[in-house]
């Protein structure tokens, strides 16, 4: 706090110097270089050897998934990432997206038989991306008046008023509760598609072209008014930028995307239920566009590909297991510097286990009855290693609220206490994973995502793909 | 007539609680500008405190205390608890966000509310707990008006409300700690320069905050009698609804936005529709925010350059 | 100061964790293998709400689940796993677990809780010739709309348990009046639509309104409240709540008596749960006896065993049932040689006749060819003045 103030190029003047090491700088370049269409080109190219690697459905099905959910954050992206406003209600675009195209393309609504409408996909996708885009100016209109949280709060109700809308309207047409079943698979010019395999083709070719119409979007002027009314509104408008226009334009193509996401999940699904559209999903969409980056087109692809990746290894316990130790194991490698002290830090944890699964074990024999919660292979190798003793539960309990004031206690110290606390505090970990954390694996799952929320905003608040960029608060 | 006057207590009693809860978003708002969404999970715990204690002294149906000691120590504990929550979660959390992206507070916030209700359903099950206030706190006595009786849990959850309201008043307005937040709340460059420890103003923010959700906790146990560790989520929505109406950074407007919010929907609950309430809660917010974006005492902002 | 707040929160968060400890969900590794010399191995998955608003029942499930799991290995001396798949109630949700699983080794499947999930998923397991067992899924039109051949069910549908609770109300209690009150679930509206026209055409008049299920605290609270008080008149003696939360039901007649009001509460299985709903008049219905006031052993065994998670309603017994169903049907595929395959398991499953002294359902378990169950009593119970249930003649 010596310095009063520092110019940037002159502050920047060792990284360009740097420019990180070896392949590093190479990598960094060619990635410079490399214009937007070769790299669309390369992902669609990997998409689609992905795709030939699916062997099952399920694979199929997470891979779809990640580019549902990237289609997702690409789509709230544009209201959130460019032009800085705070959509909490986008769920509800994703809703009417997955409703419309249930109501024009199925047998509709519970038991009424035969009938119904029945439009290609050629037709009722445009109806309803066109619908989704009149709501978005509708509310985008509303969101004029508002400003930050304000907007936040109201776009919130507005997707709890969807649910309610589905929920209680007209249960003749949108099901109510029942939702809508058996609606038609995604067909045009007299072909369909019916296997998963062909969804993840489908998805992967919406998800190229829309993050190329987006790319042309963000560098076309309309991009750049979106970032200055962002970065300052009044700057902006001062600028003769058409703030109002811009804003509810950026609504209402968040709202399109938001909808053409929904028409591809409803077909897929077969099904369209209320519950479908809850918060918890739109907590997770904004997940895979904070992660990946706010702002970026390939941040909120990665980010998609990511959470749904993730998700999908937290939910199996096994590979939940690998996860964790996973993440230990590379935070301890990331952070403890030199290889030295890495390696004693891994030594003592190593022998801090089975150290005390030994003095345990000589104490009391109950105190190590019970077996580790992983199976598999991780269950055999931390047999000796974890002490659990034969009613795990409490002794689980107490181990999880120990962690937690481990790992507190663990920010606040420095130097070499750290190190000496990091060593427990992972034998702490190892014990209350095997006890308690890895007994009811979608509890742990759910604390999971939340504390990756938590750990990367405060590492890295611009995500994985994002640019650094410093806001003062709002005035 | 009955139905009437049931209908105001209703709403004078879960709007005291919105109160309670929108006093922490208002204060933390108003000094950060940052939507706490985990506010609402400081509440579920400070419910879940207030019902341990109930249990390490016997029990509902055994007390081994007199009931208003009872009260005053689920108070204290789940206020002390709840307060350190908020003053961890704002260290560990917030602090190192306070000058990135608006969003990422926001996110964070998300998080912490996911793993605070997912540690108490690891550590405390699932199932719907009960306070079982009508075994040592009687159901039908207090004052009886007009066919009706006011008993007594929802007369003290709307003097307990009141009082704090204008204990927190004084706070604000008398002391120095007061001064300190107004002053970070105007302009934090400019306080710190003055000499203002900002960390240690923000801190005692959200320890009085969340002090006070864990008192809104408490009370809702006991005029509610059930807990779950999801009860946090759309009370605080609600909360953070009465702030905004109420004009965000006033203390009478979260305490008057969380009356008209919870008049408004007992209103609409008992007189146009239990399936729409929430809606029309929400459209309250709306029209509010359309003809009086500042809320009902806030002053409009000003907007600096 | 720094290092007083981190000692606070420490001792704060310690004490916390051990007066939870007390009566807190635990989880011993009794379903793990338990004779691991046997060759009867193979794994089954349970869909269910594990986590979210609805985790009260999910959590409910699992554990009589784990618990059927757990005697059945020892019975058997079989070594069968059971994983858990989280749904949170929601079909998209149920779907994606649905794929892992089919792409798991699982041969047979526990769940899913909800009658939509169900609905989203039942072609899926349909093509992979999965059988799928639910424990409280009741929509009628699961089993007859003939597109989930490979589903089961352990309770009866609300075909059965609707009419015979409006019957019941019909002929015993006889109101001029009844409010009926959903709370907006698929399994609330289920049973209403059923009860209503029998009300109709006794001439009683009804009231039918919406709670909305989805609210939660001090909001739902409100709306409890507001209910008693401007709907429910003198001439409406009985009150009809077939909810998922017996704490609601509980809430609703705390309110009635605090308002001074009278009516006689008339609950569905959702709400029966004697250490939850214990409003002393009332009645609640179910689809097994009270197993918590049971002198049979297996009911007793199954007591003692949940009784370190808390207070349970009544989706746990049909979900043990239902994974016995499972259990039953692995181990006789073994006896017979064959390796417990799914289409094996499948076959078996169809074949499950499990005598009534072995099941806590108290009947027969059977099934017809689209997975209904073929006997299917319904229980009844009068709440005495001690807040006990006591059975009785449900015609």
């Amino acid at each position: 706090m010596a310095q009063i103030g520092v110019d940037d190029w002159v502050a920047q003047s060792g990284g360009r110097r740097d420019g990180g090491s070896g392949w590093r700088k190479l990598l960094a370049r060619a990635d410079s270089r490399l214009g937007w269409w070769p790299r669309l080109a390369l992902v669609t190219l990997a998409g689609l050897i992905a795709g030939q690697l699916l062997t099952n459905v399920n694979l199929q099905t997470v891979a779809f998934n990640s580019l549902l959910y990237a289609m997702l954050a690409l789509g709230l992206n544009i209201a959130v990432g460019w032009a800085g406003l705070l959509d909490l209600g986008y769920i509800a675009f994703f809703g009417l997206g997955a409703y419309g195209f249930a109501v024009l393309s199925s047998t509709a609504t519970g038991a009424s038989g035969s009938g119904g409408t029945h439009l290609p996909a050629i037709e009722s996708i445009p109806i309803v991306i066109l619908i989704a885009g009149v709501v978005g100016v509708v509310i985008g209109l509303i969101a004029l008046r508002l400003s930050g949280d304000y907007l936040a709060i109201v776009t919130l109700f507005v997707g709890q008023a969807f649910m309610e809308v589905v929920n209680n309207v007209d249960p003749g047409t949108l099901g109510g509760v029942n939702g809508i079943f058996g609606l038609d698979s995604l067909h045009s010019f007299g072909s369909q598609v019916t296997s998963p395999l062909g969804y993840y083709y489908l998805a992967l070719v919406m998800t190229v072209v829309l993050a190329g119409i987006l790319h042309l979007l963000d560098t076309s002027r309309t991009g750049r008014a979106w970032r200055a009314l962002r970065d300052d509104p009044l700057a902006a408008s001062a600028m003769t930028i058409p703030v109002n226009k811009l804003k509810v334009m950026a609504f209402s193509f968040g709202a399109m995307v938001g909808a053409l996401a929904g028409t591809l999940f409803a077909a897929e699904q077969n099904t369209v239920f209320p519950t479908n559209f809850t918060a918890n999903i739109l907590i997770l969409i904004y997940a895979c566009l904070v992660l990946g980056g706010v702002g970026s087109i390939a941040g909120a692809i990665a980010g998609g590909l990511v959470v749904t990746i993730g998700e999908q290894m937290l939910s199996s316990p096994n590979d939940a297991g690998y996860l964790f130790y996973g993440l230990i194991l590379i935070v301890l490698v990331m952070r403890i510097r030199p290889w030295r002290n890495l390696a004693a830090v891994l030594t003592g944890v190593i022998g801090l286990g089975f150290a005390a699964h030994a003095l345990a074990g000589a104490i009391s024999s109950a105190a190590v009855a019970g077996a580790p919660g992983s199976g598999g292979s991780i269950g055999s190798a931390v047999r000796d290693y974890v002490i659990v003793p034969a009613n795990p539960a409490t002794y689980g309990n107490i181990l999880y609220v120990v962690l937690i004031c481990a790992l507190v206690v663990i920010v606040r110290l420095h130097g070499t206490r750290r190190l000496l606390a990091v060593v427990p505090t992972v034998y702490i970990a190892a014990c209350c994973w095997e006890a308690r954390l890895i007994v009811n694996p979608s509890i742990t799952t759910q604390i999971m995502i939340g504390a990756i929320l938590i750990v990367t905003m405060a590492a890295r608040p611009q995500g994985l793909l994002g640019t650094h960029r410093v806001e003062t608060a709002e005035q | 007539m009955q139905e009437f006057i049931q209908t105001i207590v209703n709403g004078l009693q879960t709007g005291s609680l919105y109160a309670l809860i929108a006093l922490g978003y208002t204060m933390v708002y108003g000094i950060l500008k940052l939507l706490n969404f985990a506010h609402g999970d400081v509440y579920m715990v400070g419910a879940y405190i207030g019902y341990f204690v109930i249990h390490w002294f016997g029990g509902p149906t055994a007390l081994s205390i007199p009931v208003p000691l009872l009260i005053l120590i689920m108070f204290a504990l789940a206020s002390t608890g709840c307060g350190l929550l908020g003053v961890a979660m704002e260290r560990f959390a917030y602090r190192p966000l306070r000058d990135a992206p608006r969003i990422a507070p926001l996110i964070t916030a998300l998080g912490i509310s996911f793993v605070l209700e997912n540690t108490v359903l690891l550590l405390f099950g699932g199932f719907t707990r009960s306070y079982q206030t009508e075994s040592f706190i009687s159901a039908t006595s207090g004052i009886h008006l007009g066919g009706v009786t006011i008993n007594i849990v929802e007369i003290m959850v709307i003097v307990v409300s009141v009082a704090m309201m204008f204990g927190l008043r004084q706070i604000v307005h008398r002391t120095t700690l007061g001064k300190s937040m107004r002053a970070v709340a105007s302009d934090r460059e400019a306080a710190e320069m003055l000499g203002i420890n900002v960390n240690r103003t923000i801190a005692l923010t959200f320890f009085i905050g969340s002090a006070m959700a864990g008192v809104a906790g408490v009370m809702s146990g006991l005029a509610f009698d059930q807990i779950t560790n999801t009860i946090g989520f759309l009370a605080g929505l609600k909360a953070f609804t009465a702030a905004v109406v109420g004009g965000i950074g006033s203390i009478a407007g979260a305490m008057i936005g969380g009356i008209v919010i919870g008049l408004a929907e007992a209103f609409s609950l008992s007189y146009i529709s239990t399936k729409y309430a929430d809606l029309i809660v929400f459209g309250i917010l709306i029209v509010t925010m359309l003809v009086r974006p500042q809320g009902i005492f806030g002053r409009p902002l000003l907007q600096k350059v | 100061m720094k290092r007083i707040i981190t000692a606070a929160v420490t001792l704060a968060a310690l004490t916390a964790a051990g007066c939870g400890s007390s009566s807190n969900t635990t989880s011993t590794a009794t379903h793990k293998a338990a004779g691991a010399s046997t060759s009867c191995s193979a794994s089954i998955a349970i869909e269910g709400p594990f986590t979210g608003p609805v985790a009260q029942v999910g959590l409910e499930q699992l554990h009589f689940a784990q618990l059927a799991v757990a005697n059945d290995n020892a019975a058997n001396k079989t070594n069968v796993v059971l994983n858990q798949d989280d749904t949170q109630l929601t079909p998209s949700m149920a779907v994606s677990k649905t794929q892992a699983i089919i792409a798991s080794p699982a041969v047979a499947v526990v769940g899913p809780a909800g009658s939509q999930e169900v609905q989203a998923v039942g072609p899926l397991f349909g093509r992979a010739g999965v059988a799928f067992i639910t424990g409280s899924a009741t929509l009628p039109a699961l089993t007859t709309s003939g597109k989930n051949p490979t589903f089961f069910r352990a309770v009866p549908n609300d075909n059965i348990q609707g009419p015979q609770d409006a019957n019941y109300i019909v002929n015993h209690l006889k109101p001029k009046a009844v409010l009926v009150i959903d709370d907006n679930e698929a399994y609330s509206q289920g049973l209403v639509k059923t009860m209503i026209p029998i009300f109709q055409k006794a001439g009683i008049k009804v009231n039918h309104q919406t709670l909305n299920g989805t609210d939660t605290g001090a909001t739902l609270a409100n709306a409890i409240s507001s209910l008693v008080s401007s709907q429910l008149t003198p001439t409406e003696t009985v009150t009809v709540l077939p909810w998922q939360a017996a704490a609601n039901a509980q809430t609703f007649g705390l309110d009635v008596k605090q308002q001074h009001k009278t009516t006689t509460l008339f609950g569905t299985d959702g709400t029966n749960s004697p250490s939850q709903f214990k409003i002393p008049g009332s009645y609640v219905s179910n689809f097994g006896p009270d197993i918590s006031t049971s002198t049979s052993t297996l009911d007793k065994s199954l007591v003692s065993g949940v009784a370190k998670f808390g207070p349970y309603g009544s989706f746990g017994v049909p979900t043990y049932a239902a994974t016995d169903v499972l259990m039953q049907a692995i181990s006789s595929v073994c006896k017979a040689g064959q390796s417990p395959s799914r289409s094996n398991v499948l076959a078996a499953v169809k074949k499950t006749n499990i005598p009534a002294a072995a099941t806590p359902m108290a009947a027969v378990i059977a099934f017809q060819p689209n997975g209904d169950l073929v006997d299917h009593p319904g229980y009844l119970f009068h709440i005495d003045s001690a807040g006990k249930y006591a059975q009785i003649p449900n015609k």
